[in-house]
């Protein structure tokens, strides 16, 4: 497991609690503003799960798709993600974990073995490909490089997959599994904790690993629920509403990221 | 007619990949969310029991040819013999009038046949699908339609005012049309919007309007269209005795291509060539020549291929007056097959393409798809080079031009 993932975990687990994980696209609606954003979240989430944008994104809302736009329109670029993770990591001391959330395309053109390299240099603990198909080779060459380097592999589990694509998964996932809580785009419906109990049993019949749930989390409510299922608990789409309102009224840099950060303090309260 | 069997003669490997084996180069695959895998692969395992089932292909092909009119004539034109330098320089020129079928283009054979396969083996209830130029929307709604199948169409907000007849029959025929405005607000983003639905809604039968997007559908539609080709060689052989030539045909996504072509694929002496939009030329940047531009390999909407981009793996816009060309990739198959050469490629303009229209209305009284004339521009100027009065050539006409008339005439008339 990666060590940033240790020894988040055996903290949350003393104080029984489980880890919030906030999510944004990197560079919504800019630079400077991501950047404080980021600095903001470090304060109540355990992990920091940075959207790499694509413009032809098969799985996103078009929350998350309106957010790829902005972080295009303001330069977002995969090598500038990674500086952004750089200067943010600089600036905080809470210890907290960094997961890219991505698409192959990106990483393909940005090439594999750059890509890991450029994690491991910026301080990445983890990696999300979602469009990383098990049975493909490119999937085989991310989770070598990333396990060689002490990154975790972050696989999304759906609750449309059977017992025998779970265990392809789980046996290149490494430090945590995500399970995605209804058949849907990121922030279309409301979690789904059925499909949540359901996934976990049968996640916890093959493996130990922590389990980590999102889409259509987004109240405080919704927190502490998912909070006694799950170890961790992704926070998205309704962040990135909030980024979206925030600027649309105005604000950027420190006083955007209070106002998001506002949010995600109240929000992420429900893992206590 | 008796139409021959399918033989399938360019198989992809389990993972739906093709390989070129000198560059090592892999075409297709199946990238795609967790979500999708299911729905995939219950696709992939019907599509193979589909094809070993005889009561299966016997009543669809009984379907293509009672309801869609799939055995469609191929014509001589001897005006673009004329207008090429003559038979006794060029020798001969057929069209394959797929023009012809019910719903006036080639798409509705894949689709009639995908919505079939959908009600028959897979028992799905609704159909999602996405559209550039409506044609494959309308054929799509249609099929839905005669087999009572509920269907969501998306397409591109550019598009939908481009196309708007064809938007309004798909609205006819009782589909419900979600039209895109994300990015490029074409078929892109429309087919990326047709797969999220699909995500939301695992029951439902995703139906590709291209030999495009994750494993199998590229093989499937590929298949399923290459009745066309089927039966135009046997047509080919009825009129001449032989294969022709030549075979052209417009690619955007790549559907048509493969349909006309595929079953020449292992005659060496038949030429095939595959025709692209230069828009406004390839130089300009302002095109959707995805092979002709030699776009790098990216991954695309789940496959492996070439595709416009930016050099952050950002895909780029394509640009073209013909909204059924109006995409920013190709289907992994034919970007194999244009790797290996066996598939030459070229490019027409815009503008070529418009003033193609124009001398089809006036000089043959066809009114093409303005698809179609990029194909036929690039045949004539490639059948006058080769200069072989021996030879015969076979040009794919996809598509009738009733939805281009309006942007047609303006063209026509702002250009008198």
């Amino acid at each position: 497991m990666n060590k940033t993932f240790q020894r988040i975990f055996a903290k949350a687990k003393s104080e029984n609690k489980s880890c919030f994980v906030g999510f944004v696209t990197g560079m919504d609606p800019d630079y400077e503003s991501s950047k404080q954003i980021l600095i903001e979240l470090s304060k109540y989430c355990s992990v920091l799960e940075i959207g790499v944008s694509f413009n032809t994104s098969t799985s996103d809302s078009s929350i998350i798709m309106s957010a790829n736009d902005r972080a295009i329109k303001s330069g977002a670029k995969t090598e500038k993600i990674f500086q952004l993770i750089k200067d943010v990591k600089r600036e905080i001391t809470s210890d907290t974990a960094f997961v890219t959330m991505g698409y192959l395309n990106q990483i393909h053109v940005y090439g594999i073995d750059r890509y890991i390299e450029d994690c491991k240099k910026s301080g990445v603990d983890g990696c999300i490909v979602v469009d990383s198909n098990n049975e493909a080779p490119e999937d085989d060459q991310i989770f070598k490089g990333l396990t060689k380097n002490d990154m975790a592999f972050i696989k999304l589990i759906a609750p449309t997959n059977d017992s025998n694509y779970i265990k392809q998964s789980l046996k290149k996932c490494s430090s945590w599994v995500y399970i995605v809580s209804y058949a849907g785009v990121t922030g279309s419906k409301d979690v789904n904790l059925n499909n949540v109990k359901k996934l976990s049993k049968m996640i916890r019949k093959q493996s130990k690993i922590p389990i980590g749930v999102g889409f259509g989390i987004k109240s405080l409510d919704d927190v502490k629920k998912v909070s006694k299922l799950a170890d961790l608990v992704v926070c998205g789409s309704s962040i990135v509403e909030k980024i979206k309102e925030g600027s649309q009224n105005g604000l950027s840099n420190k006083n955007l990221a209070q106002f998001v950060g506002e949010y995600v303090k109240q929000i992420a309260k429900g893992i206590e | 007619m008796k139409i021959p069997p399918f033989k399938e003669h360019n198989p992809p490997d389990n993972l739906g990949y093709w390989t070129n084996k000198k560059t090592g180069e892999k075409y297709g695959g199946q990238y795609i969310s967790p979500l999708l895998i299911p729905n995939l692969k219950k696709v992939e395992t019907g599509f193979k029991k589909a094809m070993k089932n005889e009561k299966f292909l016997a009543d669809l092909e009984e379907q293509l040819v009672n309801h869609i009119g799939i055995v469609t004539p191929i014509l001589r034109s001897k005006e673009l013999e004329e207008i090429a330098g003559g038979e006794k320089k060029i020798g001969k020129i057929f069209l394959k009038r797929t023009d012809l079928h019910h719903d006036s283009s080639h798409k509705p054979v894949s689709a009639f046949s995908s919505v079939f396969f959908a009600k028959h083996i897979l028992k799905a209830k609704k159909i999602i699908t996405e559209t550039g130029a409506s044609m494959n929307a309308r054929a799509v709604a249609s099929a839905c339609a005669k087999l009572n199948l509920s269907c969501e169409v998306h397409i591109g907000a550019l598009d939908a005012e481009k196309v708007s007849l064809n938007k309004d029959i798909t609205e006819l025929y009782g589909a419900d049309i979600k039209v895109c405005h994300d990015s490029t607000k074409s078929l892109l983003p429309a087919m990326a919007a047709a797969l999220r639905s699909w995500q939301s809604d695992p029951t439902a039968m995703y139906v590709v309007g291209s030999v495009c997007g994750p494993h199998p559908y590229p093989l499937m539609v590929r298949t399923f269209a290459s009745i066309i080709g089927r039966i135009a060689k046997k047509q080919m052989r009825d009129l001449i005795g032989k294969s022709p030539s030549t075979v052209f045909a417009v690619c955007g996504g790549g559907s048509n291509l493969s349909a006309i072509s595929y079953p020449f694929y292992n005659e060496k002496n038949v030429d095939i060539f595959g025709i692209e939009s230069a828009g406004k030329g390839i130089a300009s940047g302002a095109h959707a020549a995805t092979i002709t531009s030699k776009a790098p390999i990216g991954i695309l909407l789940g496959a492996r291929s070439n595709v416009l981009m930016d050099a952050d793996g950002q895909v780029d816009p394509s640009e073209t007056e013909a909204s059924g060309l109006d995409f920013s990739g190709t289907g992994p198959e034919i970007c194999y097959m244009a790797s290996t050469g066996r598939i030459k490629f070229r490019a027409t303009t815009d503008k070529e393409a418009q003033e193609t229209f124009l001398m089809m209305c006036k000089k043959t009284g066809i009114l093409p798809a303005i698809e179609a004339c990029y194909v036929i521009h690039a045949a004539l100027k490639e059948i006058k080079k080769r200069k072989n009065p021996k030879e015969n050539h076979l040009i794919h006409l996809c598509g009738s031009g009733e939805s281009n008339v309006a942007r047609m005439l303006k063209y026509k008339k702002d250009n008198e």
